[in-house]
């Protein structure tokens, strides 16, 4: 049997590959932390001690980094994949758009992330 | 960083690979050894490092990683004269294949640090130290820097790239085109099917045996494009499969790395954009 030359034990990180691995993990992470939002919603109808308890968990320091983690992860997503849409349309495929999309899609997760808690901290007053 | 133009070399040196084990995912026969050292002849003044994949089949040993001093001051600019100079000074056993040296036949695709290219229109100063040069990734090694394209020229041929049409062409001229058709075509006929792309593609890395991966379906549709070719169901029909072009994932790295500074992620999504309108 020939070798086979190496792909990813050797090529280059790049925006378009990262991105693209990256609207992956964030579908998964999304998909998780909804599950995770139904078992707040069950625990909530059923009643007072069993809310309690994934109240208590959701605002312990790693709950809390848990939730801004599946904040960005729904938010990156959502941004990766407005720029699919586009691309669906044979709209931005110009390397330049490329990247450009790429980093707004970046920059605006991490936004969307600071607004909705900051909002969030607001309405609770 | 934005990248304007695929010959854009990253400045980005961060992460040079992703944080995976070198022999991550890889078979007992390709995985690569420590090489051996060629120093630069006596008398060299300014050299540069370069690490190159070798692998003889008739060693019966893995594959190699071999580093060799270049004498900078004694060979032409690109890294294909750097492998030239290596071949006729230092080891002449270096394999490799080129012919046209001005990025038009395609022979000379490697990876160079990292990303596929043309060994002959990258810049030996546009290179890391020490520079890396691979053969196209994920392809099998016939030798050294020598890719075997038996499976990626048969998904080639899959697409019967040739003109169809259904009718004889005239007697007094060639089949015609209006300037708007023949524009229809510009970016795409320009490949030269060096493979760059293909090789960079993490979706044929993955799924290469039934995906037909950027480089055929720039192919596809530089054929579906055209307004001489009468046998576009047909073509797309062939094509209308989970696997030969819905695999794409619009990851774009063979955009990104098309040493001719073409589009393959845009044709893809044409062919997609195509095949959704047929069905309105």
């Amino acid at each position: 049997m020939r070798p086979r030359s190496p792909n990813i034990q050797n090529y280059r990180p790049q925006l378009t590959s990262v991105l693209s691995i990256a609207n992956l993990i964030t579908a998964l992470i999304s998909t998780v932390a909804l599950v995770a939002f139904v078992a707040w919603l069950v625990a909530a109808a059923l009643r007072p001690s069993s809310y309690g308890a994934l109240h208590a968990a959701a605002v312990s320091p790693i709950g809390r980094a848990l939730l801004v983690i599946a904040t960005f992860a729904f938010f990156l997503h959502l941004c990766g994949s407005i720029r699919h849409l586009f691309w669906d349309a044979v709209v931005g495929f110009e390397l330049r758009s490329i990247y450009a999309s790429g980093w707004v899609a970046v920059a605006a997760s991490i936004v969307l992330t600071a607004a909705a808690w900051l909002v969030g901290r607001f309405v609770k007053g | 960083m934005i990248i304007h133009s695929s010959s854009q070399v990253s400045r980005f040196r961060l992460l040079r690979r992703f944080p995976l084990p070198r022999g991550f995912g890889i078979l007992r026969e390709s995985r690569i050894d420590p090489g051996r050292h060629w120093p630069a002849p006596a008398g060299a003044k300014r050299t540069k490092t370069f690490q190159i994949y070798r692998y003889d089949p008739e060693s019966g040993r893995n594959p190699r990683l071999d580093t060799f001093e270049v004498d900078f001051d004694e060979c032409g600019p690109m890294v294909l004269d750097a492998l030239i100079w290596i071949k006729s000074k230092v080891d002449s056993s270096l394999t490799f294949r080129r012919s046209c040296r001005e990025g038009v036949c395609g022979s000379c695709a490697m990876t160079l640090d990292g990303t596929n290219w043309l060994a002959c229109t990258r810049f030996i100063t546009e290179m890391a130290s020490p520079a890396s040069v691979y053969p196209l990734a994920n392809f099998p090694v016939i030798k050294d820097l020598v890719p075997d394209q038996t499976h990626a020229l048969a998904q080639y041929s899959m697409i019967e790239p040739w003109l169809k049409a259904s009718e004889p062409p005239p007697q007094q001229h060639e089949r015609l085109q209006s300037v708007a058709d023949r524009k229809q075509l510009d970016g795409y006929y320009e490949c030269i099917l060096c493979f760059c792309c293909t090789s960079g593609c993490p979706s044929h890395w993955w799924n290469g045996d039934r995906f037909l991966g950027p480089a055929v379906l720039l192919q596809a549709w530089r054929w579906l494009a055209d307004s001489r070719d009468d046998a576009k169901g047909e073509r797309l029909d062939a094509l209308e499969d989970p696997f030969r072009l819905y695999r794409c994932h619009t990851i774009l790295n063979c955009t990104r790395t098309c040493p001719k500074g073409l589009n393959p992620g845009k044709a893809i999504a044409e062919i997609k954009k195509m095949m959704l309108e047929r069905t309105l």
